[in-house]
């Protein structure tokens, strides 16, 4: 193992440390806020494992997320399923069904991509009120479906659980040859397809993954939610949000999204005591707003400046 | 021996003082609503303000044992994710003891599941959906703690139903409809009780079903489509910007008639809202409504609020204003009888709230409750924990589902339906011939 490597295992088992004796420190409010964090970090770091590597910017990823939270739903509300099967079916569905639905969609580029993404979203939020809303619950969704657990604590633990799994694993997949190929298609597609690497291939690699992440987060999502909408999923401001996220924490880093989903989640919960209105949307998209136009390259990248900057400052006193 | 006696007698006491202290403790730090709704409409400001206003008689009497009444809100957005975010701040950070909330259906769905791990006495007075009712009966001891107190949809379509037989068939002699329908949960569930039932029970035939996107701007295709289906009459379901649509109709001078449900017609705004030129048009409403005769208390609450909130829009209160003042005071009145908001103990003593507001010598509003197993009689069903409403002539027993109201092309409201609360009759617009 690597110098550098151990380092950041080192840090990742700090960070993992300092979460885990977080309910100790705050309050169950906050901890209700991390939760939903956290599932914006999973549902994040899906969206950068494709469009963040790769550079082609899906619209669609509210389509792959309500695939896997649709699919548990139905069988655990409608069918009785345990959740211990339903959830890895939803997976199963999600990145199986997904790839179907995208593989026509990965021959574009650019904008094409995006649009065509953005299409599936509205399409998923037209069938599910239309076809077998008996099934779906049409447009007022269902309600009272079975959750994992109960209680601010033990959600937090499972969906911070969950999310540093995700994290880490994506972490070790992103420094294997495969990211590495991920990325460079973000730079140059076409250099990549020069070196003999089938882009074709590891796009659709890129998206199963992502794809897997976001069904299984979504899974997770509607058993901790207890009910699901259509309105609530299949939305503009939703699809935003992730990409917010993922950008203002830093694209193409497993670390930039997670720090981006908690920035901003806490950032408009923190508001709401003092401006309990629409008002704190648009405090909490001016700020946004300003951290990304002042770096771009996202929160990470601003607070590893800072902390250099810190250092050549003592460095330079001692 | 007696020593022993003595010191089982000093346990007792001192078990006693403590139950007493603990009890009288309780609320030492005053009692704590949390509303939850949009902050930015209409209906959510008038179920917010008539919440605040209930709150404040209660804390000028002395508030509750003594301690005031606490109020914190908690914004929706009408967004289902948002809706169960406010649900746990309430819950969570402010730790409210009772929870108003003015929200719409998928919202208050979605936040359901919350009320149920935290047992808080929950009272809705906006969403109607029936599937709610449905839970309370199919899950009583989980949703024990919910109360809506304004007439379930399927209470609502019944009575509209009425209307469509009386004035819409009998009265004007109208066999078809194009039903226009905007692109929301609401929209869609509306869309199927008037398909489902008032085009068959009324023998009215459903002739084509148009649905439009809320951020539409331009009606003049959709009209067009509308008219060229030979239609007697258009019915509306439009919940969002629905101001546009009517003006538009006014504007284009749309040669069929217009009735429906249109939400912005249910507030004063309405008139401003589309220029002076939304007229001609009639919508159901729950009640009370613009063009509802008053009884005396509800008018007393009305002048509290316009005197409080003056030109700061809605002027008037929504039905749901009206829900939310009475509201708030049956579930003090409850918890001063149950001990507090207890999980257990308040929703009987809520069960046993029953405010009938007078009118001229007779039942004109009620503000009471369905109880678990209670049967009404003309749909056979049971609604536990819904408003006790009346849908059968001539509402002795309670307040009406709805009312249907009426806005004339000079700006003036009246209700047209049913006839006990009729203002005025229901007309079509003078381009309609």
């Amino acid at each position: 193992m690597t110098n550098p490597t151990k380092k950041y295992l080192l840090l990742w088992a700090i960070f993992i440390a300092v979460m885990l004796l977080l309910p100790e420190f705050v309050s169950k409010g906050t901890l209700r806020t991390i939760i939903f964090a956290n599932f914006l970090a999973i549902f994040a770091i899906s969206w950068d494992v494709l469009s963040g590597r790769t550079g082609y910017i899906s619209f669609g990823h509210p389509f792959l997320i309500g695939i896997g939270a649709y699919t548990s739903a139905i069988l655990s509300y409608r069918f009785d399923m345990p959740i211990e099967l339903s959830i890895p079916l939803a997976v199963l569905t999600t990145t199986i069904g997904g790839t179907l639905f995208f593989l026509p969609a990965l021959r574009l580029k650019g904008s094409y991509f995006a649009l065509v993404t953005l299409a599936f979203m509205e399409l998923m939020y037209q069938l599910v009120q239309v076809i077998r809303p008996d099934l779906t619950g049409g447009t007022r969704g269902m309600s009272g479906i079975e959750t994992i657990t109960r209680g601010a604590v033990n959600n937090y633990y499972l969906s911070f659980a969950l999310m540093v799994t995700i994290a880490i694993s994506m972490w070790l997949l992103m420094r294997t040859r495969f990211g590495s190929a991920l990325s460079a298609i973000g730079m140059n597609e076409e250099s990549v397809r020069g070196s003999g690497l089938s882009t074709t291939k590891l796009k659709l690699a890129a998206f199963m993954t992502s794809a897997f992440i976001a069904g299984l987060g979504g899974a997770f999502y509607v058993h901790y939610l207890g009910s699901i909408a259509p309105r609530a999923l299949f939305d503009i401001n939703f699809l935003f949000t992730i990409i917010v996220s993922a950008l203002i924490g830093g694209a193409a880093t497993i670390i930039g999204p997670m720090f981006g989903a908690l920035f901003l989640t806490i950032l408009l919960e923190a508001l709401r005591p003092i401006l309990p209105g629409v008002e704190r949307y648009l405090i909490y998209g001016s700020i946004a707003l300003i951290v990304y136009m002042f770096k771009p390259q996202g929160l990470v990248v601003l607070v590893l400046d800072t902390l250099d900057k810190l250092r050549s400052i003592i460095s330079s006193r001692s | 021996m007696p020593n022993k006696i003595t010191k089982k007698l000093k346990r007792f006491a001192c078990l006693i003082a403590v139950t007493a202290f603990t009890a009288s403790s309780a609320y030492a730090d005053g009692v704590k609503v949390g509303f939850i709704g949009s902050l930015s409409s209409d209906a959510g400001l008038s179920a917010l303000r008539g919440a605040q206003i209930a709150i404040d008689e209660l804390n000028a009497a002395g508030g509750f044992n003594g301690e005031p009444i606490e109020y914190v809100k908690a914004d929706t957005r009408e967004d289902v994710t948002e809706g169960i975010k406010a649900y746990e701040y309430l819950a969570e950070s402010e730790e409210v003891d009772f929870i108003l909330s003015g929200s719409i259906d998928d919202v208050s769905l979605g936040w359901l599941p919350r009320m149920k791990e935290f047992r808080i006495p929950t009272l809705d007075t906006w969403t109607s959906y029936i599937g709610i009712i449905d839970m309370v009966i199919e899950d009583y001891e989980g949703m024990k703690t919910y109360f809506m107190n304004v007439a379930s949809d399927e209470a609502l379509a019944t009575l509209y139903v009425d209307f469509g037989r009386d004035i819409l068939a009998k009265k004007m002699g109208w066999d078809s409809v194009v039903i226009l329908h905007e692109d929301t949960a609401f929209g869609g569930a509306i869309n199927g009780l008037v398909s489902e039932l008032l085009a068959p029970e009324s023998g009215i035939e459903v002739l084509d079903t148009i649905v439009y996107d809320t951020a539409t701007v331009d009606f003049s295709p959709i009209f067009n489509r509308a008219v060229d289906t030979g239609a007697d009459f258009i019915y509306l379901i439009s919940s969002v910007n629905s101001q546009v649509v009517s003006s538009q109709y006014t504007k284009l001078q749309v040669p069929k008639a217009m009735t429906g449900v249109n939400v912005a017609a249910l507030g004063q705004e309405y008139w401003e809202d589309t220029g002076g030129e939304g007229g001609g048009i009639s919508t159901l409403s729950p009640v009370p409504s613009v063009g509802f005769a008053l009884d005396p208390a509800s008018q007393e609450f009305v002048n509290t609020y316009t005197a409080k909130y003056g030109d700061s829009r809605p002027r008037f209160p929504h039905f749901n204003g009206f829900n939310a003042y009475w509201g708030i005071k049956q579930a003090f009145a409850a918890a001063k009888d149950a001990g507090g908001f207890d999980p257990d103990a308040w929703p009987q003593e809520m069960l046993k709230q029953d405010i009938k507001l007078e009118k001229d010598g007779e039942i004109w509003l009620r503000y009471g409750f369905w109880q678990p197993g209670e049967v009404e009689e003309r749909t056979g069903r049971t609604y536990p924990h819904n408003i006790k409403f009346d849908i059968t002539p001539p509402y002795d027993n309670g307040a009406p589902s709805m009312v249907v109201i009426q806005w004339y092309e000079n700006g003036e409201t009246a209700v047209i339906y049913p006839p006990k609360y009729a203002t005025g009759e229901f007309a079509v617009p003078s381009w309609v011939k």
